[in-house]
């Protein structure tokens, strides 16, 4: 191919956005094809919805429910405060299609190394389900004795039930993964004997211990932490010692999780403390906040802790109001107004104000702040070149979905490095990334609105932990997956026949392979009519016209100087004849006045 | 001292299929422009959209060649596609449509309103190669109005026309994929007639299953109902027979 043909097609080949993923799908940090499932469920295709999300995501029903979805945050329909109500879509899949016998249990063949994972919560259990399907023997180590972490004892029960845990956690124990539960690591077993005794290690122990604000009577019995909470909860189904009057301490997702637990535990009163000033700045999601003022639980924003009172256990917290959360630099620098102060009468006070990492067992580790393991951020390994350390235990608090796909980068640096492989190179887009799509909402879309799954009236949610949130009907799901705009560019291909017929993906993949075969059928640039279309309608108002054109100019230097078409043959006399005598002429202006000339050789 | 300031360039398609609406055009232009010549050949935008690009110099340096002779600093173009290429192979020249001259000198008085009566709506095509000329839209309605017919504007109209099917000369190369695009273009047009201002387009409207007619054959005959008799496909034969017509008028009326 002549460079001026090359020329007109690289920019297209490096920036045409036709194969370009939606911005749900590049959000995804697993990278689950979202678009695809949702228009499956609009289809009514549920088994087939839910055999796309499996291909990514092992706990669907678990996702389906928790996932803090950044695909919604970044839905095209979000821009118009709208957004795909993604992950229920998921769940109603997967709630209602999935079949463990449809699950995929292949792997490779058996290796000779051993893994050892330590915790199973989200990022370990990625990581050992992809060591076990490269065929390596995998142990995972976990210290409580219940599978999935901040999942099983952290999140409660009311939003994840422990039997939906438990049953999609099975695929590990039918994968061939061993599982050691109740077993700490640095307690149970030695951390240097599983360094010696495994080729590889995972460290994904999450981050389950609390923080208290350093303010007095903060070790007064009563005075607990959040992790400790509801970790007891979750195990126990109670909390021994609990009050009647509880105060949560804290604005984020943990905070609202122990309010909520407090209510269902039978509290009379639960008060939920935080410096932020409205439900807007608060870490929690919207809509969690908003259901645990349904339930009755007493915001209190703006209002910092001075201290807690009691003679031998809590009985009252003095709250100062707070003027400031972040500095003008953005810093988180609180500031208040001692003298505005406030006594909240409590038997209780839980700190929900961040978690640290219990890392102390792996003494040859190293670790920064927060007891927080240190890694290389693009192969998460540790300064031990056979330990790797991915999740909460390595930086800041990352949702479930994240926490697996580190999970699964940590998982294939392992895999790398026991076979000797390079490291670091070809590893992008292995979190969640921006598209190169810019597509905008059609014109004539109506945005409708974002349908709500059902919900557990109040009155029982307050008095137990059954789930709160009911799912969507298969209406409101093939309602709510019909929503989706289907983001893509293609709009030349749309407009085009020609390019529908020739080029039916899009002009990027087109031109690629053109210019890889090094050759194209001459059908196709002689197909192209050159009416520009494509360009109108082409986001970067690339013009295939003259790509085509320049393959034309090509094909006829190569083919002694005549079209290649052997239609074109008539265009050949055609022009032969148009510039001959017989056929031409030009005439100068007449001088003087104009007068009428009578009609000559007229009709048709 | 040359008379000619301006050439009319009719192209080589509306010759072919309507002599007289070129003769009666010049005629027009002498009558509200003086010192209008003309140059009946073909631009050689043919050549150029086969990729025979020297050739194409050859033959262009031809037309350049006769608007030199002739001294003309304004080129009068009735094809859209010897618009695009006139202009940009004549910098020298001026190169203006027939679209915008004709609302400037008027139409002939007597066809103002013809179609009044008409009880024909024609869907109007614009020509895709000027999309982006928003005057030449303008000036083909007001045309239109001038002549009184009704009109329709398709969905993909204007600056977003569809190709008629024709261009790129796509109808030799690949006819089947031509004759879907000439089919794609009528189906989104409510009227079964159809008003181009390109012979080849209307050419493709025909072929797409509509009566059409070239606006010239609106201005320089009808008017123009149901009951009229529509100009078919016209053989080979028969379009250089025009042609030649085309050539005997121009040197008569500029005898």
């Amino acid at each position: 191919m002549k460079a001026d043909t090359v020329r007109e097609m690289l920019p297209v080949i490096e920036d045409c956005m036709g194969d370009a993923p939606p911005y749900c799908h590049t959000a995804c940090p697993m990278h689950t094809d979202v678009k695809g499932y949702v228009n499956l469920i609009a289809e009514g295709k549920y088994k087939e919805a839910i055999q796309t999300i499996r291909q990514k995501l092992f706990l669907p029903k678990s996702l389906g429910r928790v996932c803090a979805h950044p695909c919604e945050e970044h839905c095209k329909r979000n821009e118009v405060g709208n957004a795909m109500s993604i992950a229920s879509l998921k769940r109603f899949a997967a709630d209602n299609y999935d079949d463990e016998f449809d699950w995929d249990v292949t792997r490779e063949p058996d290796r000779p190394e051993k893994i050892a994972v330590i915790g199973s919560g989200p990022a370990g259990a990625q990581a050992a389900l992809d060591l076990r399907r490269q065929g390596y023997s995998v142990t995972v180590y976990e210290k409580h004795p219940v599978v999935g972490g901040m999942l099983y004892v952290g999140i409660p029960s009311y939003r994840l039930p422990r039997e939906i845990i438990n049953a999609e956690y099975s695929l590990l124990h039918r994968m061939g993964i061993k599982i050691k539960l109740a077993t700490e690591v640095g307690k149970d077993i030695p951390f240097q004997e599983i360094v010696d005794t495994y080729d590889g290690v995972v460290i994904a122990i999450g981050a389950h211990k609390g923080f208290k604000l350093p303010v007095n009577g903060k070790d007064l019995p009563g005075a607990i932490q959040a992790v400790d909470f509801l970790r007891e909860v979750s195990l126990t189904g109670t909390y021994k010692g609990f009050g009647k009057r509880i105060t949560v301490i804290g604005g984020g997702n943990v905070a609202l999780d122990s309010a909520r637990t407090a209510v269902r535990l039978g509290a009379e009163k639960v008060h939920l403390v935080c410096l932020e000033k409205d439900i807007k700045e608060m870490f929690a999601h919207d809509w969690e906040v908003r259901e645990a003022l349904e339930e009755g639980v007493i915001l209190h924003n703006s209002w910092g802790t001075e201290a807690i009172k009691g003679d031998d256990k809590v009985e009252q917290i003095i709250l100062k109001k707070c003027i400031q959360v972040f500095d003008p630099k953005g810093r988180f620098n609180p500031a208040y107004d001692e003298g505005c102060q406030e006594i909240v009468e409590t038997d209780m006070v839980i700190f929900a104000i961040g978690q640290g990492v219990d890392s102390d067992f792996a003494t040859s580790v190293e670790v920064g702040r927060g007891g927080r393991f240190v890694v290389d951020e693009k192969t998460l390994q540790t300064n031990i070149r056979k330990v790797f350390a991915c999740g909460d235990g390595t930086g800041i608090s990352l949702m479930a979905v994240e926490a697996m796909a580190e999970g699964r980068i940590a998982a294939e640096s392992l895999h790398r490095y026991l076979n000797l492989k390079d490291m670091r190179i070809q590893r992008d887009h292995e979190r969640g990334y921006r598209t190169n799509l810019e597509t905008s909402i059609p014109a004539d879309d109506t945005n409708p609105e974002r349908v709500n799954t059902r919900k557990l009236d109040i009155a029982t949610r307050m008095r137990s932990f059954t789930e709160v949130d009911l799912g969507f009907s298969e209406e409101q799901a093939v309602e709510e997956a019909s929503r989706c705009l289907q983001c893509e560019c293609r709009l030349c291909v749309k407009e085009c026949l020609m390019l529908q017929e020739f080029s039916p993906d899009c002009p990027k993949k087109y031109f690629k392979d053109a210019l890889i075969a090094g050759e194209v059928d001459p059908v196709v640039p002689y197909s192209c009519n050159m009416c520009g279309t494509c360009t109108l309608v082409c986001p970067k108002d690339f013009k295939l016209q003259d790509a085509f054109m320049n393959m034309r100019k090509e094909m006829v230097m190569n083919n002694g100087g005549k079209s290649p078409m052997k239609g074109h043959k008539v265009i050949d006399m055609h022009q032969l004849l148009s510039f001959s005598r017989l056929f031409n002429t030009s005439r100068p202006a007449r001088n003087g006045t104009n007068q009428p000339t009578a009609p000559t050789g007229g009709g048709k | 001292m040359s008379t000619t300031k301006r050439v009319f360039f009719p192209g080589c398609s509306l010759p072919s299929y309507n002599p007289m609406a070129v003769q009666k055009t010049l005629v027009h232009l002498q009558n509200h422009l003086p010192g209008t010549g003309a140059i009946l050949k073909c631009c050689g935008k043919p050549t150029k959209a086969l990729g025979q690009i020297d050739q194409f110099k050859k033959r262009y340096a031809g037309v350049q060649s006769e608007i030199d002779r002739l001294d003309a600093e304004e080129v009068i173009v009735a094809c859209q596609s010897c618009f695009l290429t006139l202009s940009e192979y004549s910098p020298k020249q001026k190169v203006r449509s027939l679209w915008t001259i004709l609302p400037e000198i008027g139409l002939p008085e007597e066809v103002r309103g013809i179609g009044k009566d008409s009880d024909i709506t024609f869907a109007i095509h614009d020509s895709c190669s000027t999309r982006y000329r928003p005057d030449i839209h303008e000036g083909i309605r007001w045309i239109m109005d001038e002549l009184g017919y009704k009109y329709e504007e398709p969905a993909h109209t204007k600056m977003t026309t569809l190709c008629c099917g024709f261009g790129g000369m796509v109808l030799p190369a690949n006819p089947d994929l031509a004759q879907r695009i000439m089919k794609n273009r009528t189906s989104e047009v409510q009227s079964d007639y159809m008003v181009t201002y390109c012979a080849a387009c209307r050419m493709s409207m025909m072929m797409g299953g509509k009566q059409s007619l070239h606006i010239l054959d609106l201005v320089f005959g009808g008017p123009w109902t149901s009951k009229t008799p529509f100009p078919g496909a016209g053989s080979t034969v028969e379009s250089w027979k025009n042609r030649r017509k085309a050539k005997k008028s121009i040197e008569k009326v500029l005898a």
